[in-house]
C-alpha cells in the first residue's frame, strides 16, 4: 500500500497562504455546518463548494487520490448499508424476509453519506494545505501550551517512522516463520502480540532518547520562548474567516430562529 | 570458494535477472543474476543504499522481485510464502529489538521451531543447541528486552539459528558487538559452515569479510560491482573505491609490500601474510 510520510503538499496557493487558525475555524464551521444541513441539496451545494476548494488544494494527484478514496469508499458504504438498518418510512420498496428497504431509508442514507463525505474531505484539504508545523504552531497561538504542542509535533513526525518500524518488525517474524493471514480473527489478533510488543519498546525507547537529547541542548533552560515567524492575521485571513463566518450563520439562523427546512 | 566453482555447485539459491523497484519507482535492484552453493560463506558489502539490504531480502522471499526469477532451494519465491521459505532461510534483522518479544530469552528462541510445528524433542533439541553456540545458556530466564545490546543479537541470532536453516543470511550481526563478542560470532559462523551450512553476511567491516569469508559480492548503485573470492577482491584498490569500500589494512600493508618486491603474493589475513613472509624469506635463504 502507497504511504505518505506527510500528506501537506507544497504549493503557493490562497489556502496554503492562509493563517494556519483561520483554516481550523474554517474547518470546523464547515464541519458543523454540515451537520446542521439535513437538506441533501443544500449539501450537495456544500460537497460542491469543498470539492473546489479541494482542486484549488493543488495537492498531488497520488496524494488526492490516496485520501479520497478512503472518502469514496466509506461514502459508498454510508450509502449502501444505511438503508438496509433503516426501514422506517413509506413508501416500501423492497420486502426480502427481515430486509425492508423504503424510500425514505434510500434518501436518508444519501444525506448521510454526502455528509460524511463533506467532513472528510474539509479535514483532507486542512492536512494537504497546512504543514504539521503550521499546524502546531497555530494551536499553540490560540493557547495550547508549547510543550503540549511540540510533543504533538514530534508525534506527528515520528508517526510515519513509527509505521517503517512496524513493517520492519513484521518482516522479522515472517522471516522466522509467523504466518499474519493465517488463522481466525482471535488467532490473528494473538500473533500481533509479535508485533505490538517490539513495538512498543521501540517506541519507547526512542522517545527516552530523544527526551535526552532534547535536554543535553538545553530544552526547557528558558520559560519565555521567541518564534522566528510570528504568525499575524492579514487582510485575506479576515476575509475568508468572515466568508466562512456568514456561510456557516446565516443557515444556521434560518433554521434554528427562522425555521427554514434546511 | 572460486566464482566458476559455485556456477557449477548446485546453487540453494539462484537469482536470475532480478530487478526490483519501491513504490515511488526507486530501482534498488538493477538486473541481479548470482548463485550461492551450499556450504559458501559469501560476504555481500557495497556503500550505504548500494542494495545489499534489498538483496538480502530477497534471498528468503521478503521481497519479491519486480521482474526476474528468485529460487530458493528450488522454489520460486514470488510463488511461496515466507513462512515456507523461512524453513530454508533464517534472516536475522540488523536491529535486534525488532525481532523479540518474548517474556524469556528461551521462549524466545523456542518460538521459531516450535511455529514449524516440530516435535517437543526436536525443538528442545535445536533451542538448546542454539542458545550454546550462541553462549546465552545462563541468560535462559532472562527478559531479552533487559539485555545489554549484545547479548540481544546473540538472543536474535540463536532464535533464528533455532530454525535449523540451511542458508543464514545476517544483516550487520556484529554492530554493537565488542571485539571478543565479534570474533565469538565469526567463530560460531565458522562453526555452522564446518557443518555444511550456508552463510551470507551483509557487512561493512572488511576485516571480518578478508578472515572469515570465501567469497565478496559487491554492491553499486543496485547492480552486482564485482563477485569474486576474497583475495581477488581486495586487490583492485581502485576498483574499491568506487564502491565505496576499503581493503583491511593487513591487505593494503601486503599490497605495499609487495610492490616494493618484498612479497610475491598478496595477502587478506594475519596468518597469509605471515605465511608469505616466511615464504619469501625461506626463498632469500
Amino acid at each position: 500500500m502507497t504511504r505518505f510520510n506527510d500528506l501537506y503538499s507544497e504549493a503557493d496557493t490562497f489556502l496554503h497562504r492562509l493563517d494556519p487558525r483561520v483554516k481550523m475555524a474554517s474547518v470546523l464551521m464547515l464541519s458543523l455546518l454540515a451537520f446542521i444541513m439535513s437538506s441533501l441539496a443544500y449539501l450537495l451545494v456544500l460537497l460542491t463548494f469543498i470539492f473546489i476548494l479541494l482542486l484549488l488544494a493543488r495537492s498531488s494527484y497520488r496524494k488526492t487520490a490516496f485520501a479520497m478514496k478512503f472518502v469514496l469508499r466509506f461514502m459508498a458504504l454510508i450509502a449502501i448499508l444505511w438503508p438496509l438498518f433503516d426501514p422506517s418510512g413509506t413508501p416500501v420498496l423492497i420486502r426480502l424476509g427481515p430486509v425492508v428497504i423504503t424510500e425514505p431509508g434510500i434518501w436518508r442514507g444519501l444525506t448521510s453519506a454526502i455528509r460524511v463525505g463533506c467532513l472528510a474531505t474539509v479535514w483532507y484539504i486542512l492536512i494537504f494545505t497546512t504543514s504539521q508545523r503550521d499546524l502546531v504552531r497555530g494551536l499553540v497561538k490560540l493557547g495550547l501550551r508549547f510543550d503540549f504542542g511540540l510533543a504533538l509535533a514530534i508525534a506527528l513526525r515520528y508517526f510515519p517512522a513509527f509505521g517503517t518500524v512496524m513493517d520492519s518488525i513484521i518482516d522479522a517474524q515472517r522471516s522466522r516463520g509467523m504466518e499474519f493471514e493465517k488463522g481466525n480473527i482471535f488467532a490473528r489478533a494473538r500473533k500481533y502480540v509479535a508485533v505490538l510488543g517490539p513495538a512498543i519498546v521501540s517506541a519507547l525507547k526512542t522517545a527516552d532518547m530523544l527526551a535526552l537529547a532534547m535536554q543535553s541542548r538545553a530544552y526547557g533552560a528558558r520559560r519565555n520562548r521567541t518564534y522566528l515567524r510570528e504568525l499575524r492575521m492579514r487582510l485575506s485571513d479576515y476575509v475568508a474567516l468572515a466568508t466562512v463566518l456568514a456561510m456557516f450563520v446565516v443557515p444556521a439562523v434560518a433554521k434554528y430562529v427562522l425555521s427554514v427546512p434546511i | 570458494m572460486n566464482a566458476v566453482v559455485t556456477a557449477q555447485r548446485l546453487p540453494v539459491i539462484s537469482l536470475q535477472d532480478v530487478s526490483f523497484s519501491y513504490e515511488g519507482g526507486i530501482e534498488a535492484l538493477k538486473r541481479v543474476s548470482l548463485r550461492v552453493a551450499k556450504g559458501e560463506k559469501v560476504a555481500v558489502v557495497g556503500g550505504n543504499g548500494s542494495g545489499k539490504t534489498t538483496l538480502a531480502k530477497h534471498l528468503n522471499g521478503l521481497l519479491k522481485p519486480s521482474s526476474g526469477k528468485v529460487l530458493i532451494g528450488g522454489q520460486d519465491s514470488s510463488r511461496t510464502s515466507v513462512a515456507t521459505l523461512a524453513r530454508t532461510v533464517g534472516y536475522v534483522f540488523q536491529n535486534p529489538d525488532y525481532q523479540l518479544f518474548c517474556t524469556s530469552v528461551e521462549e524466545e528462541v523456542r518460538f521459531g521451531p516450535h511455529s514449524m510445528g516440530l516435535g517437543r524433542d526436536d525443538e528442545s533439541a535445536l533451542v538448546e543447541r542454539s542458545m550454546k553456540l550462541m553462549g546465552i545458556g545462563h541468560l535462559r530466564e532472562q527478559s531479552p528486552i533487559s539485555l545489554s545490546l549484545g547479548d540481544r543479537r546473540k538472543v536474535a541470532i540463536a532464535s533464528v539459528l533455532a530454525t535449523s536453516p540451511e542458508v543464514f543470511v545476517l544483516d550487520e550481526p556484529t554492530t554493537g558487538l565488542d571485539t571478543v563478542e565479534s570474533a565469538q560470532l565469526m567463530a560460531t559462523l565458522d562453526v555452522l559452515r564446518s557443518e555444511g551450512m550456508t552463510v551470507v553476511l551483509i557487512t561493512h567491516e572488511m576485516r571480518l569479510v578478508a578472515q572469515h569469508m570465501d567469497r565478496v559480492i559487491a554492491m553499486s548503485e543496485g547492480s552486482v560491482a564485482f563477485d569474486t573470492e576474497v583475495e581477488e577482491a581486495f586487490s583492485d584498490s581502485d576498483r574499491l573505491r568506487r564502491c565505496k569500500l576499503l581493503a583491511p589494512p593487513i591487505t593494503v600493508l601486503a599490497q605495499r609490500l609487495r610492490a616494493q618486491g618484498a612479497l610475491s603474493k598478496g595477502a587478506a589475513t594475519p596468518l597469509q601474510l605471515v605465511e608469505q613472509v616466511v615464504r619469501v624469506r625461506g626463498e632469500r635463504r
